[in-house]
């Protein structure tokens, strides 16, 4: 067998996360007959998107304490508040870093399926979005979860709203299915970059409540989305509603989410015949220097002080650069399963394994009167997703970072519970809570030098952002300057494999 | 549609085994029921899927067909990840291969889910003189019995181990069936989704499945199920 040195290699990819992960599914896709070198410094898949067994989060916290962190992660924390013998073994846990949602409409489902690659994965239904308030009538220490409306029909069914709140609410939502055409276009342009809640309370007449619903639903880090970024966030949910069966606008891949998405690519690369190594990374890349008409080529040094040669790079940075933010995550393993926030209220609906729940900014969160500054969303997520044992679940709360970003999620986590439980009985505890601080962009983009990609961190977003694919696709560009337009035109078109054909008879 | 059918689940199924025991050619015999003489090696992985009907289930296996041969071991992993069941493969005629079964066994205990459903399979169990006389096709071996790893030290070891032990021969398709159908018997109820879901119950054909996310058509292709085998 040649040996790595031995290789002229058509592309060095360091790095498992997402991102260059599905450049690897596209080679394997194209089947170039690249020669591909495949590295990640780490000992698992999926970088940032990694999912994690409770031991590999105790490492990784250990090593992402510090306040400034490694460019990514900052300030982790690992606690077991249950004591360590209330939880599972390590390896029946598998803990999300950065869990999104992908909806049913998103070009990232789509490539999966054009490439047949969703059949390894297992997607699950993420159900109902709900908002956690005050009581009105009682101490505000007590809170209460509403279900948020988000089809027509749901919004007629809906008791709790008055009739003509709700006609304003059916308005609004008809205006988004087609905001973008002539007449609905002239009503939101004028105010396209003005907050999205004062363009609901004047041109749809909603309350605070309905407006705090439509908010939600962007799934905005801000809770400031612009009237414009709102239509369009809005436009997806409605329109992501009953796309692969009823009652669900957004899916899960069961495992970890994104981690699994990645794991997919890279596995696709392996069968396209690239080499993996997890545990090394690239220490150093020299330009060989070459006649101006040859093509570029680099000398990669590995960390395990391997030399190889390659025409490309592929590659993400490991921190920002250019516009920022941080998020505040909280993730934190409960004693209960958690089930009536999993109800399904469509007919014929799968049983979600995620719940949304948002905490719109400037709810007042404990006694003191405290309120966070930013949103604080949560995802649970039921055993089904494959995260925790069967009674118990995992929720990821997260909030832009603010001086007291920890204490406010703290505070939502509890009374997020605390609602939760049936008046009967105890609240449910929290087994193992961690908390870290995640750096990424607003909008993903990668750099393009000659023969080197460099992929932007990801958004941090709580849906994936389909502008993603579009990095990969510059990238996958870089390396195929001179395919031709068929191959181009197969971009992401996967044929079965030898064996795969027996799949589709079987499936059902 | 057939009436009342079958719970059905999805239960993923790594392969794993030093290169050329013959863990395609197993896996090529489950699902297509057939054997290629000189089969290329597999590159990375294949994914293969096949039904086993058991009397009160249906069990749909996921097959994750690894490479042997793979240089830096940094695949398995993923692979064996989230499996609920392995098939650990090695060659009767070539003791190394039990070594480096030994050593799968040994990860999978120590890495892969709790609970997974463990098979240690010899396989070429054609080339084993006592059982077939159509070995003269057999590696170099004229006729005779080119059987280096006896039944009784794997099986000894299997028992140890507490995993299923089968000789399998895939060119004959010997016992290929029955290691899947046992694996498919020991995966423990409780881990099967059939036996969770809550609320809502899927309609009977979606029983099992409920709450998988088709993304390959149309929400009622459960309806096909059951027809299949």
């Amino acid at each position: 067998m040649e040996s790595l040195s031995d290789t002229q290699w058509d592309v060095v990819i360091s790095g498992t996360g997402l991102q260059q992960s599905l450049f690897a599914l596209e080679s394997a896709l194209s089947r170039s007959g690249k020669n591909i070198l495949h590295v990640d410094p780490n000992e698992y898949y999926g970088e940032a998107e990694a999912v994690l067994s409770l031991q590999e989060v105790d490492e990784w916290a250990a090593n992402h304490q510090s306040a400034q962190g490694d460019g990514v992660f900052a300030a982790a924390q690992a606690t077991r508040p249950g004591g360590a013998e209330s939880l599972s073994s390590s390896r029946a846990y598998s803990l999300a870093l950065a869990p999104q949602l992908i909806h049913t409409r998103s070009e990232l489902l789509s490539k999966l399926v054009s490439s047949k690659a969703f059949r390894q994965l297992e997607f699950l239904a993420v159900g109902s979005f709900y908002i956690l308030q005050p009581k009105t009538s009682e101490s505000s220490s007590t809170h209460s979860l509403s279900r948020i409306p988000s089809t027509r029909e749901d919004v007629f069914t809906n008791t709790t709203i008055s009739a003509k709140a709700k006609r304003g609410l059916m308005k609004f939502l008809k205006f988004v299915l087609d905001y973008d055409s002539e007449p609905q276009a002239d009503v939101w342009k004028p105010h396209a970059s003005d907050s999205l809640a004062s363009f609901l309370a004047t041109e749809f007449k909603l309350d605070a409540d309905l407006q705090a619903y439509i908010i939600t639903l962007t799934l905005g880090l801000d809770g400031k989305i612009s009237t414009e970024a709102g239509l369009v966030a809005i436009h997806r949910h409605l329109t992501s509603m009953g796309v692969f069966g009823p009652g669900f606008a957004a899916v899960y891949p069961k495992w970890g989410g994104l981690s699994e998405v990645a794991q997919v690519g890279c596995r696709a690369g392996a069968v396209g015949g690239a080499v993996y190594m997890l545990g090394v990374g690239i220490k150093d890349v020299q330009k060989i220097s070459a006649a101006a008409e040859t093509p570029e080529e680099f000398n990669v040094v590995l960390t395990n002080d391997m030399t190889v040669k390659s025409k490309a790079i592929v590659r993400a940075l490991g921190k920002p650069a250019g516009e920022s933010r941080r998020l505040s995550r909280l993730t934190a393993i409960v004693n209960s399963g958690l089930p009536s926030i999993f109800e399904t209220v469509t007919e014929g609906a799968p049983v979600p394994a995620v719940a949304v729940v948002a905490i719109p900014a400037g709810t007042t969160l404990g006694e003191d009167g405290a309120s966070s500054e930013y949103p604080i969303y949560a995802l649970v997520h039921s055993s089904d997703a494959g995260e925790c044992p069967t009674g118990q679940c995992v929720l990821y709360l997260s909030s832009l970072t603010s001086p007291n970003a920890q204490t406010h999620l703290e505070k939502a986590l509890s009374s997020l519970l605390t609602s939760l439980s049936q008046s009967s009985e105890e609240s449910p505890k929290v087994l193992y809570q961690l908390y870290y601080e995640q750096t990424g962009v607003d909008a993903p983009s990668v750099e393009i030098d000659g023969q080197t990609a460099e992929f932007s961190l990801l958004p941090l977003d709580l849906a994936f952002n389909d502008s993603v694919l579009d990095s990969v696709k510059s990238a996958w560009e870089m390396i195929n300057l001179n395919a031709t337009d068929e191959e181009r035109a197969e971009y992401l078109v996967f044929t079965d494999r030898e064996g795969a054909d027996a799949e589709d008879e079987f499936d059902d | 549609m057939a009436e009342a059918p079958k719970p059905s689940s999805s239960v993923k199924l790594v392969l794993l085994g030093e290169a050329a025991v013959g863990k395609s050619s197993l896996v090529l015999r489950f699902v297509n029921n057939d054997f290629q003489e000189n089969k290329e090696p597999t590159i990375g992985a294949a994914f293969l899927t096949q039904k086993c009907n058991l009397p009160t289930r249906t069990i749909k296996f996921e097959i994750w067909d690894t490479a042997g041969q793979e240089r830096f071991a940094s695949l398995a992993p993923m692979y064996y990840r989230n499996a609920q069941a392995a098939l650990v493969v090695y060659d009767i005629t070539k003791p190394t291969s039990l070594v480096k079964a030994r050593h799968w066994v040994a990860e999978l205990q120590r890495q892969a889910s709790p609970g997974i459903v463990i098979a240690l399979v010899g396989n070429k169990l054609d080339l084993a003189g006592e059982s077939q006389s159509t070995s003269d096709e057999g590696e170099g071996e004229d006729g005779g019995d080119a059987r280096k790893v006896s039944t009784e030290e794997a099986q000894a070891y299997a028992e140890e181990e507490s995993l299923l032990f089968f000789e399998t021969s895939a060119k004959t398709g010997h016992n290929v069936t029955e290691v899947f159908t046992a694996i498919a018997n020991a995966i423990p109820e409780t881990s099967l989704k059939s036996a969770r879901g809550s609320g809502a119950a899927g309609t009977a054909n979606r029983a099992g499945e409920e709450q998988r996310v088709n993304l390959s058509g149309p929400r009622d292709a459960g309806a096909k199920d059951g027809c299949a085998c």
